[in-house]
Parts: structure tokens; C-alpha cells; sequence
């Protein structure tokens, strides 16, 4: 009787254990230990912006909820339902990741995808930026995929709370979240008003954002890469974006100063002494605009057909 | 009904190659190297550049309508999309992750509520 009662706990134990194993992962969450164990330099213990609005998803809409309740965050007035046509797919009853960025842009809105650390995350909620997420919230071979908002975060009681689902204000353990976020490779955005940069990653994420909001028609983008130079003066892709703006908005005589800036930096640069050249034929400068043509021409004979129609520019001048 | 006689169809020949040529522009400002070609790290001949771009556009635009977006809306999503966006993409509709929140959970509900109780996933928020 007794051992009957006994194998049948081990066999339970097992069934538990199976399950875990079936499940595909290590229970532990080590980005969510260090975290409380040793908080890094600057990272408060607890951070919650209380005034994010929310908007209760409808099936299977949480895409189109969690973008509007971000980008309301961000000033911009829009309801979930406006949204709906921009990253709804019928077919997929989802949202995809890179509309949800695209989305964002022509609301002008500077979207990026964030580092993908639990750190780097909870620094943009600590600089009050509420943060979009997607998770899994199932398993790798049963995938609920979920879009939420990230609002705050408490590691001294192990907790983060998103507005996600049907449910503002949702706390839930860290270490949970972490095992949802993990399985979508840790994937969030966060969609800036040009011209803000409250957290510093990287220089070439916020580039490639930068240059994905000018392409896509963004409004504001001078104070953008202003903003972007603040923070890394001598990166030679926002030298040339900023130029390019400058240029595009006919203020030749400053793009033509930001090229110099490249060139200084990066002497082997072709493309900056090409632009340089459009820049000082711009300006009438028909000396510089020869030599610098002229030095593209040389440094990236690959390209030489090209680069030569500001050589013949110049050479028009009088 | 539209007629569909020999004059017609070459009428609509013409209106496309028509068309065609005209979307073929190369853009005023083709004296710089643009930031676009500096993010994508293609700097190819800017002609070539914009036909890669716009049969990108329209394969993507071709399989976000197969998935039953609306075609009024397709023109203004695939424009939002950057170039590496658009080729990170393209092909992989059906495979990509579509965050979509919870429908039903019916399948396999008794392994699903162990691990929530473990910590290792989040189905049942309320839980």
C-alpha cells in the first residue's frame, strides 16, 4: 500500500519533471539575478511612469493597443482602431515587428529597437520611456507571440509592470517576464519624438533609425541628428546624414562644413569627398569642388562614373 | 463591359510602358551620395539602387496582400518600411513572429498551467 502510494509521487515527480525538461529550458533567470544582485551604476531600484495612457486590446488586436498606448506616451493622438490598417495582418491575426517601427514613422515618430538586455530596457523606463515589447508568451514550439507596454519596475520586490492585454498596470515577476522576453530574442522599440535621445545605446542603431524616419518622409530630422552628434561627435555616418539634411535643405555652405568634418576623420572616405564636391558647386566654389571631386574619383575609381558628374559640374562654373 | 479588341490591348501596353519610364526618374538630388545608400551600405549606381528598392516594395506589398491586407492600405505601409527593413522581411511573412495576444488555449491546458505555476511562461496572467 504504502510503496503503491510512494511510486505513484516519484512517478508525479517525474511527469513534472518531463514537463520541464519538454519545455526547453533552465528555470533559472540570470539577466533578472544579476540585476537585483548587483543593480548597475545609475539604474534606480524602482522606476514606474504612472501616466502612460491604456488601451485594452481588442482579439487579437494587442499590436495595434500597445502602439497606440506608446506613441499617446510620445504626444501623439491615436486610437488603437486608427492603427489597425497600419500593422494589422488578417492572415497572420498579428502584427509583424518591423511595421510596428514603420507605423511609428509616419506618425513621426522616431522608432528604434532598443539594445536587447533586460538592462538596457529598464534604463529606458528609468528615463521615463515606456518601452514596446514583444513576447512569447507560450513556448518556443507553442508560440503566443503578445506585444506589450513596459512601464515600471521594482527590484526589490522582483516585479515589472507592463499595460499588456486587457490589463493596465499588470505586474508580474521579473524573472517570468524575462522567460517570455527571452523567447523573442529580447525584441523592443521605442518610438522617440525627433530630437530626444534620453538613453544612449548605439550609435549605429540610432543611425539606421534616423535614417529609416528621414526616408520614410520624418519631419524634424535636423534636431535629430543634432542630437545624435551631441552624443557621438565624430561618427562619420551622422556627419554625413546631418550633411545630406543640410544639403537637402539647400543650406550648402553648412552641409559643405559637416563633409570637411568627415574628411578630417576619415580621409579614405570617398562618398564624403563626392558630397563635398555637390556641396561647393553648390557654393560656386570651383576650385574646391574640382579637388574634391577630383579626390573621390581617385580614392573609389569603382565608382568613378558617378562621382565624375560633379567633376563636369564644376568644371561649368564660371 | 470593357472591350477587349487588338487596339485596346496595345492602348494598354503603351499606358504601361509609359508608366513604366516614368517611375524609372532618376531623382534630382543623385549629386550626393543619400544617407539610404549610406545605411544600407550599398553604394550602387543610384538607377539600379531604386529598381532593387521597388521590386523589394513590390514583393513585399505582393505578399502583405496574399496575408489579406487591405490593398488601400499597402502603398503607405510598404513606404514606411526602410531598404534593409524591406530585405530583412521579404519572403518571410509566413514565418515571422505576429504578435497577436491570447485566442484560445485549448491545447494541451494541463502542461500549459504547470509551467505558468513554474514561472516559465505567462499565458494565464490572472493566475
Amino acid at each position: 500500500m504504502r510503496s503503491a502510494l510512494l511510486l505513484r509521487r516519484f512517478s508525479c515527480a517525474g511527469f513534472l519533471a518531463a514537463i520541464l525538461l519538454l519545455a526547453g529550458c533552465a528555470l533559472n533567470a540570470p539577466q533578472t539575478a544579476q540585476l537585483i544582485d548587483t543593480t548597475p551604476d545609475g539604474l534606480p531600484r524602482r522606476h514606474l511612469i504612472a501616466q502612460v495612457p491604456f488601451h485594452a486590446q481588442d482579439a487579437f488586436q494587442c499590436g495595434p493597443a500597445a502602439l497606440a498606448m506608446a506613441l499617446n506616451h510620445s504626444g501623439v493622438a491615436v486610437a488603437p482602431d486608427d492603427l489597425v490598417s497600419r500593422v494589422y495582418v488578417p492572415a497572420r491575426q498579428g502584427s509583424f515587428q518591423v511595421e510596428m517601427l514603420a507605423a511609428s514613422r509616419a506618425y513621426q515618430r522616431l522608432s528604434m529597437p532598443i539594445r536587447p538586455t533586460l538592462e538596457a530596457l529598464l534604463r529606458w523606463i528609468a528615463a521615463d520611456q515606456p518601452v514596446l515589447v514583444l513576447q512569447n508568451l507560450g513556448l518556443s514550439w507553442y508560440p503566443r507571440w503578445h506585444y506589450a507596454v513596459v512601464i515600471g519596475y521594482d527590484l526589490d520586490a522582483g516585479k515589472i509592470t507592463l499595460h499588456s492585454g486587457e490589463t493596465a498596470f499588470y505586474t508580474l515577476p521579473l524573472r517570468t517576464f524575462e522567460h517570455t522576453w527571452a523567447r523573442s530574442q529580447q525584441w523592443g522599440m521605442v518610438a522617440l519624438i525627433p530630437g530626444d535621445l534620453p538613453v544612449v545605446e548605439s550609435e549605429e542603431s540610432y543611425f539606421q533609425a534616423l535614417a529609416a524616419f528621414e526616408g520614410a518622409g520624418g519631419r524634424g530630422v535636423g534636431k535629430a541628428w543634432r542630437a545624435g552628434l551631441q552624443h557621438w561627435p565624430e561618427s562619420r555616418n551622422l556627419l554625413m546624414g546631418y550633411g545630406n539634411h543640410l544639403y537637402g535643405s539647400k543650406q550648402y555652405a553648412a552641409a559643405a562644413q559637416q563633409y570637411r568634418r568627415v574628411v578630417a576623420l576619415n580621409p579614405e572616405y570617398a562618398p564624403a569627398f563626392n558630397n563635398l564636391a555637390a556641396a561647393l558647386v553648390e557654393r560656386g566654389d570651383r576650385a574646391g569642388a574640382i579637388a574634391a571631386a577630383t579626390r573621390a574619383i581617385a580614392l573609389d575609381p569603382g565608382n568613378a562614373a558617378r562621382y565624375r558628374e560633379n567633376l563636369v559640374a564644376a568644371q561649368a562654373l564660371p | 463591359m470593357a472591350k477587349n479588341t487588338p487596339k485596346a490591348r496595345l492602348f494598354t501596353v503603351f499606358l504601361s510602358l509609359v508608366f513604366a519610364l516614368f517611375s524609372l526618374q532618376i531623382p534630382a538630388h543623385a549629386a550626393i551620395v543619400t544617407t539610404g545608400e549610406i545605411a544600407s551600405a550599398a553604394q550602387l549606381d543610384v538607377q539600379k539602387q531604386q529598381v532593387i528598392e521597388r521590386l523589394l516594395q513590390q514583393d513585399v506589398k505582393d505578399q502583405l496582400l496574399s496575408l489579406g491586407v487591405d490593398p488601400a492600405d499597402v502603398a503607405d505601409r510598404v513606404a514606411s518600411l526602410s531598404e534593409a527593413e524591406l530585405q530583412q522581411i521579404e519572403g518571410q511573412l509566413d514565418n515571422l513572429p505576429a504578435g497577436a495576444g491570447l485566442g484560445t488555449v485549448a491545447v494541451v491546458l494541463l502542461i500549459l498551467i504547470l509551467l505558468e505555476v513554474a514561472g516559465v511562461i505567462d499565458i494565464f496572467p490572472r493566475l
